[in-house]
C-alpha cells in the first residue's frame, strides 16, 4: 500500500532575475514524495535539482505554486516561521559537510538542538544516540580538521538526525568524497531511510549513487522529464547499476 | 640620544610592550571562558545560552592573530583615551568650586606671575581683619608661597631643563596641612614627610625634592647640592637633600623653608654694595588661605579686597578653582582639543577598527552564517553572536587596558608625565576601569552594528549557489 505524500509540490515555479533577465529555474513542477521514500533528484547543472530542493527544505520560497511538507504549507510562512520550522522539520546533508570548524564533532551536532527547549541531559542523550547511528562516538571531541571528509560527512549526518526531523535533503552528499567513503555514506542514508522510516531526498549527479534511492527524478529546464520508480528494493541492493 | 625623540620612543615602546604582555592575559581570560562555558554548558537552565556565548569565545579564538591585533589596537586607543580623560577629569576637579572647606587663593591683581611684597605674608595670612567681628584665619589655615629656582650647573653653558629644580619656599609645617594632595600619600610616606619637616624647621638648608626630579638630576637623599639662582640672579643656595617627595604630583618639584630664602634676600645688599636684590620687595607670589564655607570665603576677600594696606600693588582673592582656572586659560586651546578633537577622533578609529576586523571576519564566515540560518537560526540570532564576539573583544581590551594602565602609570611611573600649568603629572583617574569597560564596550558594538547587520542578512540559497 503507498503511503500518503509527505511532500507535496504544486504547480511550483521559480525564476531568479539577473539584471532584467529572467531566468526561468522551475516551470509548473509537480511532484508528491510517500513518506519513507529516499528520492534522488538528477540531472544536468543549472536543470533546478538544487533550487527544488531548497524550496522544499524551506530554504527559499517559490515564484508561484504551492510546496507543502506534512501539514505545513512551506511556501506561505515567513522568515523566522520557516526557521522555526526547519529546526524541527529538515536534517540537511552538504556536500562539502559545512561543518563549523571551531566546534567538535559534538558540538556540530549539539547545534540545532539548541534552538528547541531541550535540557542539557536530553540533549546529550539525542546527541550521543545520532554520533552512535552514523559510528563515530570515538570522534566526537576532534575538530572537523582532524577528520576525514568521510567522517565529516558522517558528523554531517548525525547533525541532520538529531531533532528526528520529518524529511532529510542532501545536495550531493558524496561530491567530495572517494568511491569508498561514498559507498558509506551511501550505506548509511539507506540504512537510516530504512531503520528509521526517513524520508530522504537527495540531489546527485553520479548515477552510481541515485541507484541507491528507490526513485529518481530527472530535471531539465526546469521541468520534470523522467520518474524512475523504485530503483532499488527498500533497505536492498540496487537494481539498476 | 635624550630630549623628546627619546622619551617618544620610550612612551611608544613601553605602550607597545604593555600592550604585548596584556596579551597574555587577553589569552587566558578567553581559554579560561571557554572552560567556563563549556561547563555552564551541561548545566540548566544556563545551557543554553553558555553554548551561544561559547560559539562567541571559540569564533574569536579561531583567528587569533585577527583578534590579537584587534585587540591590541583597541587597548593602546583605550589606554590614550584613558589618560586623556584622566587629565581632563583631574583639571575638572581642580577648577570645579567647593561649597564647603575650599581653598582661596591670593595674587597680585593685576600682574602674571604674581610678585607681592613680603611684607603682605603675615596679614593676609590672617585674612586681613581690621576690626571686631572679621574673620581671622588660623595658623594651620593658611600658608604662603615664594619660588625659587635655579640650576645644579654653575656654568651658563651646563645649564639645562635636566639640572634645573624649581622649590616652593614655605613654613614646612605647612606642607602637612595645607599642599593639595597630602590626603592622596600612603601612612608610611606621610610618616617620612613628617619627619623631613622636623629636619627642615630645625635646619634651613634642609630641602625635600620630587623623586622624579632628583632621577633627573642624578642627585641622591643625603647629597648637598648648591643651586644657582635662576629667578633671583646672584643668589645661590647650598641644600642638604633630606627626604623625597612621592612621583607623580609633587615628583618634579622641591619645597624649602622660607626663611631660608628670606635671610638670603636680606643678606644680598652686604654682599652687593647695599643693593638690594631686584625682587626683595616682590618675593610673595601666593598666599593660600583655607575657609570653612562660601560665605566664609566672600567674607574673607571682601576684607583683603577693601583692606587699604594691600594697594600698592594690589591683590585678588579668588577660590582655588577660579585662580587655577585662570592660569589654565593658557592651556585653554590645548584642554579644548583633547576634549573635542582628540578623544572623540580616537573613538571613532576605535570603532573603525572593530568594524574592519569584524568586517573581515563575517566576509569569510558567510557560509558559517548560511549554515547557522539553514539549522533554523533567527537572524537576530547571528546578528546577536556578531556583536557578542566584538562585545567580547571590546570589553576585555578595555578593561584589561584600563586596569593596566591605572597600575602601571599610577604604581610605578606616578602619574603620566603630561605637565600642564603647575601640574607637572596627572594620575590615572580611580574610575578609570569602567571608563576603559565602557569605552571598549561601546564602541565595539558600534563598530560591529553594520557587520553584524550584513551577517544577519546573509541569502542562505545565494552563498550555497556560490559554494556548492
Amino acid at each position: 500500500m503507498a503511503s500518503e505524500p509527505i511532500v507535496r509540490c504544486i504547480q511550483v515555479s521559480k525564476s531568479f532575475h539577473r539584471g532584467s533577465e529572467e531566468i526561468q529555474v522551475l516551470q509548473s513542477l509537480n511532484l508528491e514524495v510517500p513518506e519513507g521514500q529516499f528520492l534522488a533528484l538528477m540531472g544536468p547543472s543549472g536543470s533546478g535539482k538544487t533550487t527544488l530542493l531548497n524550496l522544499i527544505a524551506g530554504l527559499d520560497r517559490p515564484t508561484t505554486g504551492t510546496i507543502q511538507v506534512g501539514p505545513d504549507v512551506v511556501s506561505s510562512m515567513s522568515e523566522s516561521e520557516l526557521a522555526r520550522w526547519r529546526t524541527r522539520h529538515v536534517g540537511f546533508v552538504f556536500q562539502f559537510y559545512h561543518l563549523l570548524s571551531v566546534l567538535t564533532a559534538y558540538e556540530n551536532v549539539e547545534l540545532p538542538l539548541l534552538l528547541l527547549p531541550l535540557s542539557a541531559a536530553r540533549r546529550r542523550e539525542q546527541v550521543l544516540t545520532a554520533l552512535e547511528l552514523v559510528g563515530l562516538t570515538d570522534r566526537m571531541h576532534h575538530r572537523p580538521g582532524q577528520l576525514s571528509g568521510g567522517q565529516q560527512q558522517r558528523v554531517g549526518i548525525a547533525r541532520a538526525i538529531v531533532t528526528n526531523p520529518t524529511l532529510i535533503v542532501a545536495d550531493e552528499p558524496t561530491g567530495d568524497l572517494d568511491a569508498r567513503s561514498a559507498e558509506e555514506i551511501l550505506n548509511l542514508l539507506t540504512e537510516l531511510q530504512a531503520s528509521l522510516n526517513k524520508t530522504i531526498i537527495m540531489v546527485t549527479h553520479d548515477p552510481r549513487a541515485a541507484s541507491r534511492a528507490q526513485r529518481i527524478l530527472h530535471l531539465e529546464k526546469g521541468q520534470l522529464v523522467e520518474d524512475t520508480g523504485a530503483a532499488m528494493t527498500p533497505g536492498g541492493a540496487a537494481a539498476a547499476s | 640620544m635624550s630630549g623628546y625623540p627619546f622619551y617618544f620612543l620610550v612612551t611608544i615602546g613601553s605602550v607597545i610592550g604593555l600592550a604585548a604582555a596584556a596579551l597574555v592575559p587577553f589569552y587566558l581570560l578567553l581559554v579560561a571562558g571557554d572552560f567556563v562555558l563549556n561547563r555552564l554548558g551541561d548545566v540548566d537552565p544556563f545551557s543554553r545560552a553558555a553554548k551561544f556565548v561559547g560559539l562567541m569565545v571559540k569564533n574569536l579564538r579561531r583567528n587569533m592573530l585577527r583578534t590579537s591585533l584587534a585587540y591590541l589596537a583597541i587597548f593602546v586607543l583605550v589606554l590614550v583615551v584613558v589618560g586623556v580623560w584622566s587629565i581632563l577629569a583631574f583639571l575638572d576637579l581642580v577648577t570645579a568650586e567647593k561649597s564647603r572647606d575650599l581653598k582661596a587663593i591670593v595674587t597680585e591683581r593685576w600682574q602674571i606671575p604674581s610678585q607681592m611684597p613680603y611684607a603682605y605674608a603675615y596679614p593676609l595670612s590672617q585674612g586681613a581683619p581690621e576690626k571686631e567681628g572679621d574673620i581671622v584665619i588660623g595658623p594651620d589655615d593658611s600658608m604662603t608661597w615664594q619660588f625659587y629656582g635655579g640650576y645644579t650647573e654653575r656654568e651658563r653653558e651646563k645649564q639645562t631643563r635636566d639640572n634645573l629644580v624649581f622649590f616652593f619656599a614655605m613654613e614646612p609645617r605647612k606642607v602637612l596641612t595645607m599642599m593639595d594632595g597630602i590626603e592622596e600619600l600612603t601612612p608610611e610616606q606621610l610618616r617620612q614627610l613628617a619627619q623631613a619637616v622636623e629636619i627642615m624647621e630645625k635646619d634651613k638648608t634642609a630641602v625635600v625634592i620630587g623623586a622624579d626630579r632628583l632621577a633627573t638630576l642624578n642627585k641622591r637623599v643625603g647629597e648637598t647640592i648648591t643651586v644657582y639662582g635662576l629667578n633671583y640672579r646672584g643668589i645661590d643656595l647650598e641644600m642638604k637633600i633630606i627626604g623625597e617627595l612621592p612621583k607623580g604630583r609633587w615628583g618634579q618639584i622641591g619645597i624649602m623653608n622660607r626663611d631660608y630664602l628670606n635671610d638670603a634676600i636680606d643678606a644680598y645688599p652686604a654682599r652687593h654694595r647695599g643693593q638690594k636684590h631686584p625682587l626683595a620687595d616682590r618675593s610673595l607670589n601666593l598666599v593660600w588661605l583655607r575657609v570653612p564655607d562660601t560665605e566664609a570665603f566672600k567674607k574673607v576677600a571682601n576684607q583683603i579686597m577693601s583692606s587699604s594696606a594691600f594697594t600698592n600693588p594690589a591683590v585678588k582673592c579668588e577660590t582655588a578653582a577660579s585662580g587655577i582656572g585662570s592660569w589654565l586659560d593658557a592651556y585653554r586651546d590645548l584642554i579644548w582639543g583633547m576634549r573635542w578633537l582628540l578623544s572623540p577622533a580616537i573613538l571613532v578609529v576605535m570603532s573603525l577598527v572593530v568594524a574592519n576586523a569584524i568586517g573581515i571576519s563575517v566576509r569569510e564566515r558567510r557560509g558559517e552564517m548560511a549554515i547557522l540560518k539553514v539549522l533554523g537560526y533567527q537572524p537576530w540570532q547571528i546578528m546577536l553572536l556578531i556583536l557578542g564576539e566584538a562585545l567580547v573583544i571590546g570589553a576585555l581590551s578595555g578593561l584589561l587596558s584600563a586596569t593596566l594602565c591605572q597600575v602601571v602609570v599610577n604604581e610605578m611611573i606616578g602619574g603620566v608625565p603630561f605637565g600642564i600649568a603647575f601640574f607637572p603629572s596627572f594620575k590615572i583617574a580611580a574610575a578609570a576601569w569602567w571608563w576603559g569597560l565602557s569605552i571598549g564596550s561601546i564602541t565595539a558594538l558600534l563598530g560591529s552594528i553594520w557587520p553584524a547587520w550584513t551577517a544577519q542578512r546573509v541569502k542562505v540559497a545565494e552563498v550555497f549557489a556560490k559554494v556548492g
